[in-house]
């Protein structure tokens, strides 16, 4: 009965029209989302003339995929970087405002020459004072920017490994859906496309390697070879510190006990998020710290008093500016971590904090009269001033962990210094550029080979309407056969 | 089919992420264009940064210098100006000597131009600058001279007199002046009254000034005096010629002894002239280092305002050109941009 068998193969061609026709609207549905691939519905011919949907696939492309999945976290280290460098530029700015450290040396260094200039005039005394106190405050509020952006590169850290946790937790539930769907030969192809963005996800907090296995079964490393997802999630750990002092040192992130992020180890992430907020919390600011202190530490030799006794027995001690640590004077040629937060103008010389300037010329900050430089007060008496003046013009040694000029002024230091910050900050804002760029690069080629046209599924679609129209013809047509036969027959 | 195959989002994207690229450039071009200036002065030096830190404290501190130059420029020609009224004070004063010499009304005369001389001799040495003594050494807030004709008699008056009525018995407004040789007033000349004008009593009794002139920095490593004081040989003299005619009994001495002082106050007022215009050359000398100093420390800030300049600053006209560039390219990729949004089959395909 050969009719019979040709309205089967219309129908079963109506079926799988219809099934074709959603998966057409399934790709055009999800033509704007950037992670989703195009679907494919393939067909077998049955026996006897029929057709029917033996499956659905996606078109995917594991060398664009995992390329992507590299500059993501590549990208996403630079990027954190590049922030990071961004805001202590905040502490810099631009070079005509003068409002660096630097410039600020030098606003002192003139304020004291025009102190010398006119050393009776209490004016120019409280001048001087108060550029001292501008750069005193400078240095401290630059310790207080660069601590708060490594308390907030810790709080992301934190934040970066509770994403992991959960976007694991999410690739665990979606993983075993493809794994139990592929054993049932269900269409997993959604669930895929899933587990591709989860994935991405996780690249942008830590560099990934993936092992795919059988059943379409994914493990998941971190790109130093520590188990993230393994069958099932591990857990990252990170103890998250609050309060960050130039002393303290933030924890390591850990995977299954072994540190991936800070810390020490052969197992160090080397891309991601993370890693770029673990260089920004324990490199980038903590040297940029270093160099804050370096710079106190310069002032503080600088300005320092020493006994004018007829025979000298007494140390130096602080003077102009003092820290927290006075009247001992800070060790030589080395960092003495956080003093760029303490440092501050001494109060005896200090009008604001009911002191007299004019100590600044005369010495004796320190209130012991063994350190008067000028003890009969002579109002016209310039040379501890001019000594302060070739001081500050005077080379010292500089601590190289300080990564900048290991010798030089003060000045000199601290223009180094802003020379370290921007060199840093340019060449992370182009290798940022460059990750970005490759990045992006990656995603349009994938998406290019894996995702939906427009264009391409409306044509499938009139070619499906044609076919499903004769189909239907087909069904009808049989039908009018059959009706003549049943005529011929009734 | 896949060589071709190009997806409807990366299309979209494409024209997206150039447009954002095109408008952050044109966002930088625009700055630069209005401020001549780079963008972002620190991202683009790099290293180099540091540089323009340093050259920007440079100028800043060359130009501080040059205005504590201005300050010390004005300190010294009031210094000089002062030393002038000193030095015609002592030359019309000296020719008044020896018109005075035999002239009988002459002591009486000399007397009262020697009083006034020595007042004003006071005065300017007292004179202050911008609140600074200019005689006074680094005591810059003390007049460094006593007045002589002070009331009641000041302490070098008053110095005088005890030397005058030890060596002589007399007081010096006694008639018994009088008898005073000529031999005997030289000796006083020469002996107590000199010692009246040696440093030790000149700072006893005459000058609060120091000793230590005032020291000015006048280019980045040069320390120079700037000033004169009050405790100078010249100055010194000069009060003693003064004082000489002014207050040892002028009027009533007979005249071998009139003269004899005469004499000698008129060989002491040409020291005195020699003295102060070596000093007057010293600070003409310092003058002249000031002006050289803020010739140098000119072109000096020329230069590095020229670097700073060639450092931060960008070309005007590269970087209107840059803007017009842009302008036109973001112009063209809206265009494209709209024209590619258009572009879709469904326009072409029959509504059923």
């Amino acid at each position: 009965m050969t009719l019979s068998i040709g309205l089967d193969a219309a129908l079963s061609g109506l079926a799988t029209t219809s099934d074709q026709t959603s998966v057409v609207s399934r790709n055009v549905a999800r033509a704007g989302e950037p992670g989703a691939s195009r679907k494919i519905a393939n067909l077998v011919t049955l026996p006897g003339g029929g057709v029917k949907l033996a499956s659905i696939t996606r078109v995917s492309n594991a060398a664009l995929y995992d390329k992507l999945l590299g500059a993501t976290s590549d990208a996403g280290a630079r990027q954190a970087i590049a922030d990071a460098l961004n805001r202590l530029d905040g502490t810099v700015n631009d070079p005509e405002l003068d409002a660096s450290p630097a410039a600020l040396v030098g606003k002192l260094a003139d304020a004291m020459q025009r102190y010398a200039a006119a050393p009776q005039d209490a004016a120019a005394a409280r001048s001087a004072v108060a550029a001292a106190s501008d750069l005193a405050q400078a240095l401290n509020d630059a310790t207080r920017a660069t601590q708060q952006l490594r308390a907030e590169a810790d709080a992301d850290i934190a934040g970066s490994v509770d994403r992991v946790n959960t976007l694991l937790a999410q690739f665990a539930t979606v993983n075993s859906e493809i794994v139990k769907g592929t054993r049932q030969g269900a269409d997993v192809t959604d669930y895929l496309d899933q587990r591709d963005q989860i994935l991405a996800g996780i690249a942008e907090e830590v560099g990934v390697r993936t092992v795919s296995r059988g059943d379409n079964d994914m493990a998941v490393y971190t790109d130093s070879g520590v188990t993230l997802f393994d069958v099932r999630p591990r857990a990252v750990g990170f103890d998250r510190t609050l309060q960050f002092m130039p002393t303290t040192s933030g924890n390591a992130v850990y995977i299954d006990g072994v540190p991936v992020a800070g810390g020490a180890g052969p197992m160090l992430a080397g891309s991601g998020r993370l890693t770029g907020l673990v260089a920004v919390r324990d490199g980038v600011a903590v040297t940029y710290q270093n160099q804050l202190d370096e710079i106190a530490r310069g002032l503080i030799q600088t300005f320092a008093e020493s006994d004018q006794s007829a025979t000298p027995t007494l140390p130096d001690v602080p003077g102009l500016f003092t820290y927290a640590g006075a009247p001992a004077m800070p060790p030589g040629g080395s960092v003495l971590t956080g003093l760029a937060g303490t440092i501050r103008v001494s109060a005896s010389v200090d009008p604001a904090q009911g002191g007299n300037a004019a100590r600044l010329r005369d010495g004796g900050i320190s209130g012991n009269p063994a350190y008067l430089y000028n003890p009969a007060g002579a109002s016209g008496y310039t040379q501890r001033l001019e000594q302060l003046l070739d001081r500050l013009n005077a080379p010292m040694a500089f601590d190289a962990a300080a990564q900048a000029a290991p010798s030089g002024t003060v000045a000199g230091f601290a223009s180094s210094s802003v020379a370290w910050l921007q060199e840093a900050r340019k060449s992370a804002e182009a290798d940022n550029e460059y990750k970005t760029t490759l990045k992006d690069r990656a995603s349009e080629a994938l998406s290019k080979a894996t995702g939906v046209n427009l264009d391409e599924e409306m044509a499938m679609l009139l070619e499906l309407e044609r076919s499903y129209q004769a189909s239907t013809k087909l069904v009808s047509t049989i039908d009018n056969m059959l009706g003549a036969l049943l005529q011929v027959a009734g | 089919m896949t060589s071709t195959f190009i997806s409807t989002s990366a299309l979209s994207e494409a024209t997206r992420s150039s447009l954002m690229k095109l408008q952050t450039k044109l966002a930088q071009a625009q700055k630069e264009v209005a401020t001549g200036r780079l963008a972002d002065v620190g991202l683009s030096l790099g290293f180099k940064a540091g540089q323009a830190v340093s050259l920007r404290q440079e100028h800043a501190r060359l130009q501080s210098i040059t205005e504590t130059n201005g300050l010390v420029a004005s300190r010294l020609d009031a210094t000089q100006a002062a030393l002038q009224s000193l030095v015609d004070a002592a030359q019309s004063f000296q020719s008044e000597l020896l018109g005075a010499r035999n002239s009988d009304t002459g002591p009486k005369i000399i007397q009262g131009q020697a009083r006034t001389a020595l007042s004003a001799f006071a005065d300017t040495l007292n004179t202050a600058f911008n609140g600074a003594s200019l005689f006074a050494g680094i005591n810059a807030d003390v007049r460094p001279i006593t007045d002589y004709n002070g009331q009641p008699p000041p302490a070098n008056a008053q110095a005088v007199a005890t030397a005058f009525a030890s060596a002589f018995g007399v007081s010096q407004s006694d008639p018994a002046v009088f008898s005073i040789s000529d031999a005997n007033m030289q000796a006083f000349l020469d002996g107590p009254f000199a010692g009246l004008f040696d440093p030790a009593g000149w700072g006893s009794s005459w000058s609060a000034a120091s000793d230590q002139n005032v020291k000015s920095r006048i280019s980045t490593n040069e320390l120079i005096e700037t000033s004169v004081n009050a405790n100078d040989a010249a100055f010194r003299k000069l009060a003693s010629a003064y004082t000489m005619l002014a207050d040892l009994g002028t009027d009533k001495l007979n005249q071998s002894a009139f003269q004899a002082v005469v004499d000698t106050a008129a060989r002491t007022v040409s020291e005195a002239v020699r003295g102060i215009s070596e000093l007057q050359s010293s600070l003409g000398t310092a003058q002249e280092r000031v002006e050289h100093a803020n010739g140098r420390m000119s072109i000096q800030i020329d230069i590095m305002a020229h670097h700073i300049g060639v450092l931060e600053g960008v070309d005007p006209y590269e970087a209107s050109n840059r803007l017009a560039g842009l302008l036109a390219q973001v112009e063209t990729a809206y265009a494209m941009t709209a024209r590619i949004q258009k572009l879709s089959l469904l326009d072409y395909l029959p509504i059923a």
